[in-house]
């Protein structure tokens, strides 16, 4: 059982033995441990990164310019988030909402550009089951998007709440923690996005390899 | 003009940088840290803890500015070609940089419990242990004996 008190600052203290709330270090600790996870995910592409038999190859299929509109998209989403935090603490119910929402129309813009390009991926013929790189590529890529999935949903909840007033400047800690796992989300994809579309792009067939023209 | 400079980077009549103390930090006792006060503890503070509350909309304006920059670099430089092993140093560089950027400042991690700092971090070097360690053992794991 935890009690929050109030200091002169208005930052509550926590009534625990670290002096810190529990399920604010409680969520830290479970993105401590997702970064082991998908620690575990991105070691495992790159340890496979340009060994596959068949195509396509990354540098038949990976779209640059259009995962970059994607990843500016998640970023500003975190911009979005950090705002909406703001607001709350600031108690203005108005830019609150709007700034949560915008979170949940980014983070839905980020999923939609996930499935058109998975959607062209599998187009292109490649699938989960088609070589090595589709199959790191989109165990990666789909558990992030699960991640994001879960975010949005979890901020569409949170929009709502801060419609109908329930959330507050002194329950706005529901939204930071929320807000840590959205901005987790934003870096997991900030390394994504490096490793696995601007380094590998130019990925070819490996050498001794027939490059087979799809189509 | 500076006026302006001042009405966008300042809130509440602090700069983002002097707010007040969190009363979190109360607990914390100062310069305590596993390597003490010297001049290298005092850089690992500085960039992963500042003592003070959260800021204000205008600087998280201009950190979403200075990452989406960061983002605009790396696309401009995939297409830089004559780079050759400086390319994914560099990469990795200013995605490290994006990344402590939203850590630091996004997630609030600047600015809060040194305790949330330790939490993270630690996971960060034990997950960057298993991805060594992975990357290491799958591919020179598997070479046949000669």
């Amino acid at each position: 059982m935890t009690q929050a008190v109030t200091t002169q600052h208005h930052e509550p203290v926590e009534n625990t033995s670290t002096g810190l709330n529990s399920r604010k270090l409680l969520m830290w600790a479970f993105l401590g441990s997702d970064v082991m996870f998908f620690g575990a995910f991105i070691a495992t592409y790159l340890v496979y990164r340009g060994k596959s038999l068949v195509g396509p190859y990354p540098d038949e299929i990976l779209n640059i310019p259009v995962t970059s509109v994607s990843t500016f998209v998640l970023l500003m989403s975190s911009l979005a988030m950090v705002l909406g935090l703001h607001y709350v603490k600031e108690g203005n119910r108005g830019k609150a909402t709007l700034w949560i929402l915008m979170v949940v129309v980014l983070g839905a813009v980020f999923m939609g550009f996930q499935f058109v390009e998975f959607r062209e991926f599998a187009h292109e013929g490649l699938t989960p089951r088609t070589n090595i790189f589709g199959t790191t590529f989109f165990i990666l890529t789909g558990i992030h998007g699960a991640h994001v999935t879960i975010g949005v949903i979890w901020m569409a909840f949170l929009a709502y709440s801060s419609h109908t007033g329930k959330l507050r400047p002194d329950n706005a800690l529901d939204l930071e923690i929320a807000g840590l796992y959205w901005h987790f989300v934003d870096i997991v994809w900030i390394v994504i996005f490096t490793v696995i579309y601007l380094i590998s792009a130019t990925d070819g067939a490996p050498a001794g390899v027939e490059r087979v023209i799809h189509g | 003009m500076a006026n302006l400079w001042q009405k966008f980077t300042k809130y509440d009549g602090n700069g983002w940088w002097n707010l007040p103390h969190s009363a979190s930090n109360d607990p914390n006792p100062p310069h305590e840290n596993p390597i003490g006060g010297s001049w290298l503890s005092n850089i690992i503070r500085t960039v992963t803890h500042g003592g003070v509350s959260h800021a204000g909309p205008g600087f998280y304006w201009l950190v979403g500015l200075f990452l989406a920059i960061i983002t605009l670099l790396e696309v401009w430089l995939f297409g830089v070609e004559g780079l050759g092993g400086w390319y994914i140093p560099i990469l990795l560089g200013l995605s490290a940089l994006k990344f402590v950027g939203v850590v630091a400042f996004f997630m609030h991690l600047r600015f809060d419990h040194r305790m949330f700092t330790y939490v993270f971090a630690s996971s960060m070097i034990v997950g960057i242990l298993i991805f060594s360690i992975l990357l290491f053992l799958l591919e020179f794991g598997h070479q046949p004996p000669n």
